[in-house]
């Protein structure tokens, strides 16, 4: 409770800069899903040029509900406080944080909370009821299963708890990377394209298995396989226990590198 | 009058400002309905300056300086009343305007922050379409009043604050201006460099014979380059004459600064019964044992100030300073109304 | 004209400059921006490995099919107008994002030069090569991999109206981003608003058949970037569609001078509000 009255101000910092920037926010997002409705249609045609109803599995109405809860957790479990960092470290300015009374890593955490609030409260409730909605017409069934449901938002939570701390560890790279833009769009690319967000890992066989036991896969498959039932109970408990094997790993990595780098920010200056 | 370079007439601009409550209930709330203020920056100015006159356009922050400044310079346009500098009114046909002006914002550099140096001049060359003759003497008289040659070369993000401005000031010079808006050229700056950037306004001025309209917090500035000066406050002109008519009547006060060893000794200090001080003429505060006394020294001398104090009560440090531009704005605040009937009386 | 081309040039030849004196960070991004369309292509190479052509189909009736290497050829087409685009005209991005919000756009006011050509003519964008360089690769490879028949079916003459169209299939670009980046001097900042139009382009680098009649009208029409790669892309295949060629050239003046309109309208607001 202490915690949370201490970073409360960190909260309400992130959430009024959201609803400030709201309008623009709201434009972004438009923007962001349209790439969403393109392959909506993409796969469209793919799965009518396909002589059978599925596809490595899925099938149309699997890939679509794919497609948007994959953006929706890709989205709310985005964590981009690695450039925040960065750009503090770059320029020397983390040296106000650190004078600070607080811990440095919270207070991103709580201030980057504040803003996915607002995220949540725009995003979620929209996206799951057109999915659902969108499944209730395609197989006239209600496929809304509340404990799956509830597994799902927990496993959203891990997979946005191993991205902030593997993105933290990223940012005090940046005492070593001088370029954050160049390797930031690397970063991107290819966590997207690990983390099954691009397109299902099961589309990519053998490989694709392999990249389930990694952590890009923890961050966005793990989630969405699970809202659409594709695991089933056996499969769920060991990947939601493989995000978090995962998370302890990636804030004991960023726990180190802090230490690491804070002994070289004293012996060099911010 | 041919000799009227700028013609300013009951200048006036409003802005719709939206208001937000501070805090997280005040961001939600302009969220559903925000509302909206109509502020008045620039409420009825009038002054005109003539053909090579450097003029001091001052005011605290806020004033509305820069609203005018900006109007002037055909990035606003006004909401009513008129401005013409040279016959033209700047927010028509500003293409042609802007060719015989140059702007210089002291906060925010107007040249490319990766190019060298010289690049900046030959893009500006392009711009303002200066024939290559003209613009080899002009680097060179610019180059001689500014200095500029140690780092031409350098891209202007290389550039140290002072040599950052001499370049920006050049700049906007290139195309032989007949007006030149210079908007804080001093803020940040040292002292040495001040000095230089003063004396290089002083010489384009002289051999230009270029108009030079100058804002600044900076009351050396105005000392050091400024014939008169138009004060603004609340978006209304409030002083408009020369400066020694503006230090004549307002440059009197100084300030006495002291720290008593004993702060009750405080009472036996009666400024204001043993001397004949009028109304304006002085005023005192106590803060702890620090006391400051305001007063006009034509009433009392400086001399006679000190030794009635330092007879009285025992002080650990003492000084006095000269009234600086704030305390000459703050004293023309008290007399808003009476300084618009002088300032009228000027023009 | 000529004194902004000679502007123009003196800012082209410092930002190559800049490429030099910036190698690493230069090639990091450029890096970034192959593997990002890297990515995309072996996604596509996935999808395709499921089928044989991508089929447009009405009632289960194949109307229309596209092979592999056709999708590549389109895809990499799209990306030739659009990284022109980027390379030339990325301030513009700036201007919504930050220039008008920061007070900067002032000194592009106190210049006797059009402050929109100012504006394009200040910054060479080199990242955009990346773009280029991936969307010439793309259709060199995807016509080498095509069969035979289908090559003999290009008539080489179809690509001089496709060449003469890319500057007009740029200018829709442009003026997309004109017209949404000028909506920042009533707002401060539109970057989001110009993302938001900019990124209906994605729509463009699939076969327009596959989309239903809205997202159609949409990407022929309104935000019509459809224009500025399939169709061109299709007709140099197939002949097909011939008719988008003047529908290009005259829906890129149309919405230039809508956005020109939008531009003027918010400088008139901009000189009345400041920022």
């Amino acid at each position: 409770m202490r915690l949370l009255r201490m970073y409360k101000p960190f909260t309400s910092a992130g959430l009024q800069e959201m609803v400030v920037y709201r309008v623009n926010f709201l434009f972004f997002l438009l923007g962001e899903i349209m790439k969403c409705f393109v392959m909506f249609f993409v796969w469209k045609a793919v799965f009518d040029s396909s002589d059978g109803t599925t596809i490595y599995g899925f099938t149309y109405e699997n890939m679509v509900v794919y497609l948007f809860i994959s953006f929706l957790s890709g989205y709310l479990t985005y964590s981009d406080g690695s450039y925040v960092i960065g750009k503090e470290i770059l320029d020397g300015s983390i040296a106000m944080r650190m004078i600070k009374p607080v811990d440095f890593d919270m207070c991103f955490l709580f201030q980057e909370l504040g803003g996915k609030i607002l995220q949540v409260l725009i995003l979620f409730v929209p996206i799951t009821a057109g999915v659902e909605i969108y499944r209730f017409i395609i197989t006239g069934e209600i496929l809304f299963n509340i404990p799956l449901f509830l597994l799902f938002v927990l496993s959203m939570v891990l997979a946005y708890l191993i991205n902030f701390f593997f993105n933290l560890s990223y940012g005090f790279l940046a005492f070593y990377l001088k370029n954050l833009w160049g390797t930031d769009i690397i970063k991107g690319v290819i966590i997207d394209f690990l983390s099954g967000a691009t397109i299902p890992l099961a589309f990519m066989g053998g490989f694709g298995k392999v990249l389930g036991y990694l952590p890009f896969a923890s961050l966005s498959y793990t989630p969405v396989m699970i809202y659409m039932g594709m695991y089933s109970a056996g499969e769920i408990a060991f990947y939601l226990s493989l995000q978090v094997l995962w998370l302890v790993v990636f804030i004991a990595v960023s726990k180190l590198i802090l230490h690491l780098a804070m002994k070289r920010l004293v012996v060099h200056g911010g | 009058m041919e000799n009227i370079m700028i013609e300013v007439r009951d200048l006036r601009k409003e802005f719709r400002k939206a208001v937000k409550e501070p805090g997280l209930k005040g961001s939600v709330k302009a969220l559903f309905k925000p509302v909206y203020n109509t502020v008045k920056a620039v409420d009825g100015i009038s002054f005109t300056v003539p053909k090579g006159e450097i003029i001091g356009f001052i005011g605290p922050n806020g004033a509305g300086k820069s609203t005018v400044i900006k109007m002037l310079t055909g990035i606003l346009t006004p909401t009513s009343g008129e401005c013409r500098i040279d016959g033209k009114i700047p927010t028509k046909d500003r293409k042609k305007y802007v060719k015989e002006i140059g702007v210089v914002f002291g906060q925010r550099t107007q040249l490319w922050w990766d190019l060298a140096l010289r690049e900046t001049y030959m893009v500006l060359k392009e711009i303002y379409e200066i024939p290559d003759k003209e613009y080899e003497e002009r680097m060179a008289f610019l180059n001689e009043v500014l200095e500029l040659d140690d780092f031409i070369t350098s891209p202007v993000r290389t550039l140290s604050l002072g040599q950052r401005m001499r370049a920006d000031i050049a700049a906007s010079l290139l195309h032989n201006p007949k007006v030149l808006f210079l908007d804080e050229p001093t803020i940040g700056l040292d002292v040495v460099v001040k000095d230089s950037i003063r004396k290089a306004i002083k010489k384009i001025n002289a051999e230009n014979g270029t108009t030079v309209i100058l804002t600044t917090h900076d009351l050396e500035d105005i000392e050091l380059l400024c014939e008169r000066i138009v004060m603004i406050d609340k978006g209304k002109k409030v002083f408009d004459g020369d400066i020694s008519e503006l230090k004549r009547r307002f440059g009197q006060m100084r300030e006495l600064h002291f720290e008593l060893k004993n702060s009750a000794d405080f009472e036996k200090l009666d400024y204001k019964g043993d001397f004949s001080f009028g109304e304006e003429d002085f005023t005192i505060e106590l803060k702890g044992t620090i006391v400051d006394v305001r007063f006009n020294c034509d009433v009392v001398s400086v001399e006679e100030m000190l030794s009635y104090t330092l007879s009285r009560v025992h002080v650990k440090d003492i000084n006095v300073k000269d009234a600086d531009i704030e305390e000459i704005i703050r004293r023309l605040y008290l007399k808003g109304g009476e300084m618009l009937d002088a300032a009228s009386e000027n023009v | 004209m000529k004194r902004i081309l000679k502007m123009h040039l003196i800012f082209i030849r410092q930002d190559l400059k800049k490429l030099m004196e910036y190698k690493v960070d230069f090639l990091l991004g450029a890096i970034g921006f192959l593997l990002t369309q890297a990515v995309q292509i072996l996604c596509l190479g996935i999808i395709f490995s499921a089928i044989p052509a991508l089929c447009y189909t009405l009632n289960g009736e194949v109307l229309d099919a596209w092979s592999f290497e056709e999708v590549l050829f389109i895809y990499g087409f799209s990306l030739i107008p659009k990284g022109i685009d980027h390379l030339l005209y990325d301030n513009l991005w700036g201007l919504g994002y930050w220039i008008v919000d920061k007070g900067d756009f002032d000194k592009y006011l106190t210049r006797p030069i059009n402050s929109w050509i100012y504006i394009l003519c200040e910054k060479f964008c080199v990242d955009a090569f990346g773009d280029l360089v991936v969307g010439v690769a793309l259709i060199v490879y995807s016509l080498v991999s095509m069969s035979p028949e289908t090559i003999a079916e290009i008539n080489p003459l179809r690509i001089i109206p496709v060449v003469l169209v890319i500057p007009f299939a740029v200018m829709i670009f442009t003026s997309v981003k004109t017209g949404t980046a000028a909506i920042s001097f009533w707002t401060k900042r539109s970057g989001h608003i110009t993302h938001m139009c900019y990124m209906t382009n994605e729509f463009a680098k699939y076969p327009a058949k596959i989309y239903n009649t809205f997202v159609k009208t949409l990407i022929t029409y309104i935000l019509p970037f459809a224009l500025t790669a399939y169709y061109p892309a299709i007709y140099l295949l197939r002949g097909e569609s011939w008719w988008s060629i003047p529908v290009t050239v005259a829906v890129s003046l149309v919405l230039f001078g809508v956005s020109q309109l939008i531009w003027h309208r918010g400088l008139k607001a901009y000189e009345s509000a400041g920022s």
